[in-house]
C-alpha cells in the first residue's frame, strides 16, 4: 500500500467522534495518577472524582443527544466505527450504569479492606469498552472491545481477593469466558475465511467489515461454513447475555462476584450483548434470518421458562437476581425475534425495556449492597425479615425495584413490558407472547416472596414472642445522604417513567 | 395569567403536602396539620382567583400514554360547573382542615390524618378538573382509596374496620360498571374527552347509546350511595367527624352528581328516568330511615342520602345546573351540621347518642345557634340557601313529573321531622348524661369554621351574588323554572309549599317527641313501626343473605377448586415440577467446571444442528 491509501484511511479517523470514550479512559488514567500523587488522607476523594467525572460526561452526552440532528449516522475510522442514534442513546445507558456501579462500589468497599481505586478505574475502562462495542462495525474492533471488557470483568468478579467465593467465581468466569471467546473468535475466522474466498459470489477482501459480510451472506445463505461461523458467533454472544443453555455460569458467578459487579454484569453486560446481537442480526446476519428466527424463538421461550422456574426455590437473593435476569434476557430475546419478524416498534421497545431494567435492577442491587454482610455471597431472603420496619426508605426502594422488575403498574417496568409485549404481539409471535406472559405471572411469586419477607411479619407463636420485639437478623448499613440521593433518583425514575413517559417512547420509535 | 399553571397548582399543592407529610412528618402531627392547611388555603385562594378572573371555558390536555392509535391524556376542562365545584371543594375543604386542628387535637395519629385529608383533596380536585373519563376514573379510584383510608382512621375499632371495607367494596361494585362504561364509550364514540363528547352530542344525527349511559351511572350510584349501593354511607360515619363532613357529606358523595352533570350530554331519556326514580325514592326512603337512628352522625348521614336524592332527581329531570346548585348549598349547610355535631361530640367526650345529650344550648350556645342555622337551611326555611336550591328542584318536578313532585314534598316534610327531632332532643331540655353535663363550648379553630359555614348557609343561595361565570350554570335554568311556574300560575301554590312542609314537620316533631325527651317516642308508642323503620328495608340483611348463601357457596366451590385443582394439582404439581427442575438445575449447577464446559459444547452442537436444519 502506498501513502495515498493511508491518507484515505486517515481521513476518516475523526477522533472527536469518540470523545466520550476517550474522556472516560482519560478519567480512568487520571484516577491512577491521583492515586500516586495524592496524600494518603485525600485518597478518599477518588471515588467522588470518578462519579463526578461520569456525571459531567452524562450531562454533556445528553446535551449532544438532545441536539443531535435526525440524520446523524456516520462511519468513522475506515468503516470500523458506525455511529447511529442507537449508539448515542446507549452511551447514556452505559454512563448511567457506570455511575450507579460506582455508587454501589462505594457502599461495598466501605465495609471491606480492599484496594479502592482500582475498582473505579476498571469500571470506567469497561464502560468505555461497552460504548466502543456497540459502535463497532468491524470484527477486529468488535473483538478487541469485547475482550477489553471481558478481561475487565475477570478482574472485577474476583475483586474480593480475600473471599474464596469471589475467587472461585472469577476462575469459573475466566474459564467459561475464555471458552466462549474462543468460540466467538473461531466463528469470526470461519466467516472471514469463507467471505474472502474469491470463488464465491459477493466475496470481499475486507470481509471483517459488517457491510461487506452482509453482502456476502445475503448471497450465500446456505453455505455450511457461513452457517457454522454465524452460529459460533451467536453462541459467543449467547454466553454474554446468558440465554439457555449458556446461562449455566450465571448463578455461580453472580453469587460469587461482589454485589456491584453482579449489578454491572446483570445490567450493562447484558444490555451490550443485546445491542450487539441486534447489530449483528440486523446487519451481517440479516441473510440468515430464516434460520435464526425459529432458533432464537425456541431459545427465548426456553430461557423465559427456565429463568422464571429456577428462582422459585432459591433462597439466596443474588442467585434469584441472576436467574431472574435470565428471564429478562428471555423477554428481550423475544423482542429481538420480533425485530427480525419486522415489528417496527420492537427496536425502540427493547431499548426502553433496557432502561427500565437498569432502573429496577440498580434499585434492588443498591438495597442489596446495603444489606450485604462481610460474606457478600451469603445474602439470603431471610436477611430481609423485619426489613421495612427498620429501613423504610430502603424498603421503598426495594418495593419499587422489585415491582418494576415484576412489571407491576404503575412502575416503569410495567410500561417497558407492555411496549415490548405489544411489539411481540404485532410481530405475530403469539406462542412466544403467551410464554412471556406466563413467565411474568410466575415471576411475581419470587419477587413478591422477597417483598413479603421484607414487609410482613411472620407470626411464629410461642417461639420468639410477639413480632414487635423481634429485631433484624442482620446489620443493615444506613444510606449516607449521597447514597440516599442516588437511590432516590432511581426510585423517582421508576415512578415517573411509570406514570408519564412524556413522548419519550415515541421519540425512541422515531429515532431508531 | 397562565391558567394551566393556576389549575395545576390547585391540583398539585395538596399532593405535595401529602407527600411531605407522608415522608417527613408522620410523627409530627402539628407541623403536618400546618402543611396540609397551607396547601388547602392556597388551593382555595387560587380557586377563587380562577372563579372571578377566568371567565371563559378553558381546556388543556397533555398526552399521557400513547399506544399505537390509543391515546390517553391528562387534561383540564374548565367550565361553569368546574368553577363552582372548585370553589366549593377548596372552600369547604379548607374550613374543614381548620376545624380538624381543634377536633383532632388529642389524636396521636394526626400526621396520618392530615396526610389522608391532603390525598383526598388532591383526588377530589382531580375529578373536578378532569377533561376525560379515563383521568376522571383514575382520580375516582383515588378518592375511593382516600375515603377508605380515612374511614379506617380509628382502625383499632371493629366498627371502623368493617365500615371501611364495606365502603370500598360497595364503591368497587359501582366502579366496575363505570369502568365498563368508559371502555364502551371509547369503543363506541371513539373518544373519552368530555369536551369532544359535548361537541359530538350537539351535532345533528347523534344517537345516544343507552347501554353506555346505564353503565356509566353505576359509578354515580356507588359514589353517591344511591339505591342499591347506599348501605355503605351510614356505616362510613365510623370515621372521624371532619372526614364525614368533608368526604361523606360535602364533596365526595357529591362527586357522583358532578359526574352525572359532566356526562349529561350522553345520558339518554331512559337513563334519566332511572336516575329520577332512584333519586326521588331515596329522598323518602332515607328520610324515613333517619327516624330510627339515635346516633347524631347517622341521622345526618341519612339526611345526606336524602339530599343526594334531590340532586339526582334534578339531574334526571334534565336540570343539571340545579343539581349542582343544590350540591353547593348542601355542601355549606351539611358541612356546617356535621362540624356542629363534631363540636358537640367533641364537647361530650365522644358521646354520639342524641338521647344521652340534651340541654346543650345552655352549655354551648354558639354551637347551638349555628347548628340551628344549619338545620333551617337544610329544611329549606324561607330565605336560607337550602330554600332556593331545594324549592327550585321541587318546582321542576311540579311541571315535569307529578309523582316525583309528591315524593319530593314528602321528603321535605320528613327532613323537617327528623331534624326537628334531633334538635329538640339533643340541644333543648336538660342534660341526660354525665358527658353532656360537662359539655363546654368548643375552641377557636372549630368555631371559626362553623361561623363561616353558617354565613354561607344563609347567603349561599342568592345567586345574584355569585361570580358571573359560575352563575351561568344556574341562571338559565332558574329562569326557565320561573317562567314555567308563572305560566302555570302556580306562584301562589309555591309560596304556600315553601312554608308548609317544614312548618308541619317541625310542629309534629315537637308534639310527638317533645323537648329534651329521654326515650325515643316512636320506639315507646309505636314499637312495631320503629322496628320496621329500623330495619331500613332489610338491605343489609338481604346483602348478608346474598353474601352468605350465594357468594359464600360460590366461594366455597371456588375454594374447593382452589384446594383440589390449584392447590393440589397446580401448586403441588408445580412444586413437584420445580423440585425436578431444581434437582436438574442442581445437577447442572454442580459447580464443576468440566461439566459446565461440556454443557457449553452440547449447547453449541444443539444450536448448530438447529441452524443446519437437523431439527
Amino acid at each position: 500500500m502506498n501513502l495515498e491509501v493511508f491518507k484515505v484511511f486517515a481521513e476518516s479517523n475523526i477522533w472527536s467522534a469518540l470523545w466520550v470514550e476517550i474522556a472516560l479512559v482519560l478519567l480512568a488514567l487520571g484516577l491512577l495518577v491521583l492515586e500516586l500523587v495524592l496524600p494518603a488522607n485525600a485518597k478518599r476523594t477518588i471515588p467522588s472524582v470518578a462519579i463526578a467525572g461520569q456525571i459531567i460526561l452524562l450531562v454533556l452526552a445528553s446535551i449532544q443527544l438532545i441536539q443531535m440532528p435526525d440524520d446523524c449516522s456516520g462511519m468513522y475510522f475506515s468503516q470500523m466505527i458506525l455511529q447511529t442514534p442507537q449508539s448515542a442513546i446507549m452511551r447514556i445507558f452505559f454512563l448511567l450504569g457506570g455511575i450507579f456501579v460506582s455508587y454501589l462500589g462505594t457502599v461495598y468497599l466501605a465495609r471491606r479492606e480492599l484496594p479502592k481505586m482500582e475498582f473505579f478505574h476498571i469500571v470506567l475502562v469497561v464502560t468505555a469498552a461497552f460504548m466502543i462495542l456497540v459502535q463497532s462495525h468491524h470484527f477486529v474492533v468488535f473483538f478487541v472491545a469485547l475482550e477489553t471488557l471481558t478481561i475487565g470483568f475477570y478482574v472485577l468478579v474476583a475483586y474480593c481477593r480475600t473471599s474464596s467465593a469471589s475467587l472461585e467465581a472469577g476462575l469459573k468466569f475466566l474459564i467459561l469466558g475464555g471458552f466462549s471467546s474462543a468460540m466467538l473468535l473461531f466463528g469470526i475466522v470461519l466467516l472471514y475465511g469463507v467471505a474472502g474466498n474469491p470463488l464465491l459470489p459477493g466475496y470481499s477482501t475486507d470481509s471483517m467489515n459488517f457491510s461487506n459480510l452482509a453482502t456476502f451472506i445475503t448471497q450465500n445463505p446456505t453455505n455450511p461454513l457461513v452457517l457454522g461461523g454465524a452460529v459460533l458467533v451467536l453462541v459467543g454472544m449467547a454466553f454474554k447475555i446468558g440465554v439457555v443453555p449458556f446461562q449455566i455460569w450465571v448463578p455461580d458467578v453472580y453469587q460469587g462476584a461482589p454485589t456491584p459487579v453482579t449489578a454491572f454484569l446483570a445490567v450493562c453486560s447484558k444490555a451490550a450483548g443485546f445491542i450487539v446481537i441486534i447489530n449483528l442480526l440486523n446487519g451481517p446476519f440479516l441473510g440468515l434470518s430464516d434460520v435464526f428466527i425459529p432458533l432464537l424463538a425456541v431459545v427465548a421461550g426456553l430461557t423465559i421458562l427456565f429463568g422464571n422456574i429456577a428462582p422459585l426455590s432459591q433462597r439466596n437473593v443474588k442467585r434469584v437476581m441472576g436467574l431472574s435476569g435470565v428471564a429478562h434476557a428471555g423477554y428481550l430475546l423475544a423482542g429481538v425475534v420480533a425485530i427480525l419478524c419486522g415489528s417496527a416498534i420492537a427496536h425502540g421497545a427493547i431499548i426502553f425495556y433496557l432502561f427500565t431494567y437498569l432502573l429496577g435492577s440498580f434499585a434492588v442491587f443498591a438495597v442489596m449492597a446495603h444489606v450485604s454482610q462481610k460474606e457478600d455471597e451469603i445474602q439470603e431472603i431471610d436477611h430481609y425479615e423485619n426489613f421495612a420496619k427498620h429501613n423504610p426508605f430502603l424498603a421503598l426502594a426495594l418495593v419499587c425495584g422489585l415491582g418494576s422488575l415484576a412489571g407491576i403498574p404503575p412502575l416503569a417496568g410495567f410500561i417497558g413490558k407492555l411496549i415490548l409485549f405489544i411489539a411481540i404481539f404485532k410481530a405475530g409471535l403469539y406462542t412466544l407472547l403467551g410464554i412471556a406472559i406466563l413467565g411474568v405471572v410466575i415471576s411475581i411469586y419470587y419477587y413478591f416472596g422477597w417483598i413479603r419477607e421484607a414487609f410482613f411479619h411472620i407470626y411464629a407463636i410461642g417461639e420468639r414472642g410477639t413480632t414487635d420485639d423481634r429485631e433484624q437478623l442482620v446489620d443493615v448499613l444506613k444510606p449516607t445522604p449521597m447514597h440516599a440521593l442516588a437511590i432516590g433518583v432511581l426510585v423517582t425514575g421508576i415512578l415517573v417513567l411509570g406514570f408519564y413517559q412524556g413522548g419519550l417512547i415515541d421519540r425512541l420509535f422515531y429515532m431508531l | 395569567m397562565d391558567w394551566t399553571k393556576v389549575f395545576l397548582s390547585i391540583l398539585l399543592l395538596p399532593l405535595v403536602a401529602a407527600l411531605v407529610n407522608m415522608l417527613f412528618l408522620r410523627r409530627n402531627g402539628t407541623t403536618a396539620a400546618l402543611v396540609s392547611i397551607t396547601a388547602a388555603f392556597f388551593s382555595m385562594v387560587l380557586a377563587m382567583i380562577a372563579l372571578f378572573k377566568c371567565t371563559e371555558r378553558y381546556s388543556v390536555s397533555f398526552p399521557w400514554l400513547s399506544l399505537g392509535d390509543f391515546q390517553a391524556s391528562m387534561g383540564i376542562y374548565y367550565n361553569p360547573m368546574t368553577a363552582t365545584m372548585l370553589f366549593v371543594v377548596t372552600f369547604v375543604g379548607f374550613l374543614i382542615h381548620v376545624f380538624s386542628v381543634g377536633y383532632m387535637s388529642d389524636d396521636p395519629a394526626k400526621g396520618r390524618f392530615f396526610t389522608g385529608l391532603s390525598i383526598f383533596m388532591f383526588s377530589m380536585l382531580g375529578i373536578v378538573l378532569a377533561d376525560n373519563l379515563i383521568m376522571m376514573f383514575v382520580f375516582w379510584e383515588l378518592v375511593g382509596f382516600s375515603s377508605y383510608m380515612l374511614i379506617a382512621h380509628y382502625w383499632n375499632t371493629e366498627e371502623a374496620r368493617s365500615a371501611c371495607k364495606k365502603a370500598f367494596i360497595m364503591n368497587r361494585i359501582g366502579d366496575f360498571g363505570m369502568l365498563l362504561g368508559i371502555a364502551w364509550t371509547y369503543w363506541h364514540y371513539k373518544t373519552v374527552n368530555l369536551q369532544a363528547l359535548e361537541v359530538f352530542s350537539s351535532q345533528p344525527g347523534f344517537v345516544i347509546h343507552g347501554g353506555i349511559a346505564l353503565l356509566l351511572i353505576c359509578g354515580f350510584i356507588g359514589k353517591s350511595a344511591q339505591f342499591p349501593l347506599h348501605t355503605w354511607l351510614p356505616d362510613a360515619m365510623a370515621g372521624p367527624t371532619p372526614v364525614s363532613a368533608l368526604i361523606h357529606a360535602a364533596t365526595m358523595v357529591a362527586a357522583g352528581i358532578y359526574f352525572l352533570c359532566r356526562i349529561f350530554c350522553i345520558l339518554d331519556a331512559q337513563t334519566l328516568e332511572v336516575i329520577v326514580w332512584l333519586g326521588s325514592g331515596m329522598v323518602v326512603y332515607a328520610g324515613i330511615c333517619a327516624f330510627a337512628q339515635t346516633d347524631i352522625k347517622k341521622i345526618l348521614a341519612y339526611s345526606t342520602l336524602s339530599q343526594l336524592g334531590y340532586m339526582a332527581a334534578a339531574v334526571g329531570l334534565g336540570f343539571p345546573g340545579l343539581a349542582l346548585f343544590h350540591t353547593t348549598t348542601h355542601a355549606f349547610f351539611k358541612a356546617l351540621l356535621f362540624l356542629g355535631s363534631g363540636s358537640v361530640i367533641h364537647a361530650c367526650h365522644h358521646e354520639q347518642d342524641i338521647f344521652k345529650m340534651g340541654g346543650l344550648f345552655k352549655k354551648m350556645p354558639l354551637t347551638t345557634a349555628l347548628f340551628a342555622i344549619g338545620t333551617i337551611a337544610l329544611c329549606g326555611v324561607m330565605f336560607t340557601s337550602g330554600y332556593f336550591s331545594k324549592d327550585a328542584i321541587i318546582e321542576v318536578a311540579y311541571f315535569k313529573n307529578t309523582p316525583v313532585f309528591i315524593l319530593l314534598i314528602l321528603g321535605a316534610f320528613l327532613t323537617a321531622g327528623y331534624m326537628g327531632r334531633l334538635f329538640y332532643v339533643a340541644f333543648l331540655g336538660s342534660p341526660k348524661s354525665q358527658n353532656s353535663e360537662h359539655a363546654h363550648e368548643s375552641g377557636f379553630f372549630m368555631l371559626v369554621s362553623l361561623v363561616v359555614l353558617a354565613g354561607m348557609s344563609l347567603i349561599g343561595g342568592y345567586t345574584q351574588g355569585w361570580a358571573p361565570f359560575a352563575r351561568q350554570l344556574v341562571s338559565g335554568e332558574l329562569d326557565t323554572v320561573h317562567h314555567q311556574i308563572v305560566s302555570l300560575q302556580a306562584e301562589g301554590l309555591f309560596s304556600v309549599l315553601g312554608i308548609l312542609p317544614w312548618a308541619i314537620g317541625f310542629a309534629i316533631a315537637l308534639l310527638f317527641y317533645g323537648i329534651g325527651a329521654k326515650k325515643d317516642a316512636l320506639q315507646n308508642h309505636l314499637p312495631s313501626v320503629y322496628s320496621f323503620v329500623n330495619q331500613k328495608l332489610w338491605f343489609d340483611e338481604i346483602y348478608g343473605f346474598y353474601v352468605r348463601n350465594v357468594q359464600q357457596r360460590f366461594a366455597d366451590i371456588l375454594n374447593f377448586c382452589d384446594v383440589v385443582l390449584v392447590g393440589g394439582l397446580l401448586v403441588r404439581g408445580t412444586a413437584g415440577l420445580v423440585g425436578v427442575v431444581g434437582m436438574m438445575a442442581r445437577s447442572l449447577h454442580v459447580g464443576n467446571i468440566h461439566i459446565y464446559v461440556y454443557w457449553f459444547l452440547a449447547g453449541l452442537i444443539i444450536y448448530w444442528s438447529f441452524a443446519m436444519g437437523y431439527f
